[in-house]
């Protein structure tokens, strides 16, 4: 998969503004920017190189899902687990060389290469000052979070194609105690919040092993295609995208099942990432005539909610086309039809 | 919610509950799924309440909320925040009821229908300056209007979406989506589907 300049970063931190904290010094930064960022740069070196065990409420809608999170670095390998507790009963297991998603209510397992073999902090995105200009960072008032003094930072959208965020952080240890999603009006969309959080020199093997039982569950495996796309969807591409977003990544991805690559586009403005999905044909047109009893697969079309982001699918020539990402719905809609082939992909 | 359990959570969302006694309140939100509903909209109160700042407003959290729960005006209050609790309760409804619709196999979604507290341009138009065009395209856009039939989408194929573009989001993103998909809805599919426009903006 062809990436562009930015590498990406570790994931299944949860909460971490990873790229929240890459900031790197732009035209905007007075002290009080600085040291805010200075926070943030702080808070993603503690999310990537500390040992830490917790378990936080996860709230968005007026539902509440409890879920732990443990992280371990040893001897350069970093593992984590990120396990409900209160709901699904899934789990997510990530090591330095796969992601497994263990979903036992759906009785199949998920497992996805990841390539995430840097050390964590060599890997961190760097932002130039492009970043401020659809971003505001500040400082607000010192708060107290698990009866731990906090500081709050806060990382305001400039326009309503973006979410914000407000972190607050130990003064200790600089972990994200709490940390909101915002919309572009500062209205909260989504937070967590942690109820416990320990940071311990060692943790047991058996603290990162998942509590799901895998006997006679389906195993998928999916990511990224040695295979490239067909021709036909090599050419699709964004004709035109919201102010700041860029193509980052161009590549082909084997979605669960599927038995043809899908071409994946991923589109960042520094922080939010939309990926667009280009499917090989809707799949409204498969079952017909051969098929007759099997109930017509339609093609999708339309918006849906993905935690607190979006996907919107719509048919483009006859291929599924789908963006998704944490960014508001118009975002995803604009960038979803703004998809075309273009005979001659661009250079 | 007892009194008492109410006041746990307020000093939780406050930041002031003592360890022990939050370890004591994890548990049993964790054990009780109607205390965990009912945190969950204390919460979302809270929020509402605390509005963009929490210095600007002189009584603590916890009574803010109280009153608000017992129907009590909260003094402090700027009028527009005080409103916001009655526009907060609605999303929720039409959530759960979207939520019903989902047991099906297939969800039907309206399109063009936001989050709560979302705001939606109606119209959308961006300059050619921050554009990022590919050849010969049209330096404006606008995004287009909305068909008037319900869409059709298969939450389960949300999961390979998501998962693919878990590894490329960003920041807290990335964490967010990854608690989606460990999400329970009421369809055992991660994503929950999008209530209508006007079931959460109903007055």
């Amino acid at each position: 998969m062809r990436k562009g300049s930015r590498s990406r970063t570790h994931w299944l931190i949860p909460y971490a503004a990873a790229g929240v904290l890459s900031l790197g010094l732009g035209q905007r930064s007075g002290a009080a920017a600085d040291d805010a960022r200075a926070w943030l740069e702080k808070m993603n070196q503690a999310l990537a190189t500390r040992n830490y065990d917790g378990t936080f409420f996860h709230l968005s809608e007026g539902r509440v899902e409890t879920m732990r999170i443990v992280h371990r670095v040893k001897a350069g390998r970093v593992t984590e687990r990120l396990q409900s507790l209160d709901g699904s009963g899934r789990e997510f297991v990530r090591n330095n060389d796969e992601l497994t998603c263990y979903l036992p209510d759906q009785h199949t397992v998920l497992v996805e290469p990841r390539q995430d073999h840097g050390p964590f902090l060599g890997s961190l995105p760097r932002f130039g000052a492009d970043v401020d200009e659809f971003y505001l960072i500040e400082s607000l008032p010192a708060s107290r979070v698990l009866g731990r003094a906090a500081r709050v930072i806060a990382v305001n959208p400039k326009d309503q194609f973006r979410f914000g965020y407000r972190l607050w952080l130990d003064e200790t240890t600089a972990m994200p105690l709490k940390t909101q999603l915002c919309d572009a009006h500062g209205q909260v969309i989504e937070q967590i919040l942690f109820a416990r959080l320990e940071m311990p020199e060692t943790i047991a093997d058996a603290d990162l092993a998942p509590a799901v039982h895998t006997e006679g569950m389906r195993w998928v495996r999916q990511g990224p295609s040695t295979e490239p796309p067909a021709a036909a969807l090599s050419a699709y591409r964004a004709s035109e995208l919201p102010p700041g977003f860029h193509l980052t990544v161009s590549g082909a991805q084997t979605l669960g099942g599927a038995s043809v690559p899908a071409a994946h586009l991923v589109y960042s403005d520094g922080l939010a990432t939309v990926s667009v999905f280009v499917e090989p044909e809707a799949t409204g047109k498969a079952s017909t005539a051969d098929t007759p009893s099997a109930p017509p697969e339609p093609p999708m079309e339309g918006l849906a909610r993905v935690g607190s982001g979006f996907a919107f699918s719509t048919v483009v020539q006859g291929h599924q086309v789908t963006a998704v990402g944490e960014v508001p719905a118009q975002t995803v809609e604009f960038i979803a039809h703004s998809v075309k082939s273009f005979a001659s992909p661009p250079r | 919610m007892s009194e008492q359990i109410r006041e746990q959570v307020s000093a939780f969302l406050d930041g002031e509950l003592p360890g022990s006694e939050t370890e004591l309140l994890l548990k049993r939100l964790t054990r009780d799924p109607e205390l965990r509903q009912s945190f969950g909209r204390y919460a979302l109160i809270g929020e509402t309440l605390r509005g963009a700042s929490n210095a600007s407003l002189s009584l603590t959290f916890a009574a803010r909320v109280n009153r608000a729960i017992d129907g009590e005006p909260a003094a402090p209050l700027q009028p527009a925040a005080r409103t916001r609790p009655l526009r907060w309760w609605k999303p929720i409804a039409g959530t759960a009821v979207a939520a019903g619709v989902a047991a099906v196999a297939v969800v039907a979604l309206q399109q063009r229908a936001v989050a709560p507290g979302l705001p939606v341009a109606p119209r959308v138009t961006v300059q050619n300056a921050r554009l990022i065009t590919v050849p010969k395209e049209a330096l404006s856009y606008t995004v287009p209007a909305a068909p008037a039939a319900p869409a059709m989408v298969a939450p389960a194929r949300l999961t390979s979406y998501v998962f693919a573009h878990s590894k490329y989001a960003e920041g807290l993103g990335q964490g967010n989506l990854l608690s989606t998909l460990l999400s329970e809805d009421a369809d055992g599919a991660p994503a929950a589907p999008v209530a209508s426009r006007d079931a959460q903006t109903a007055p």
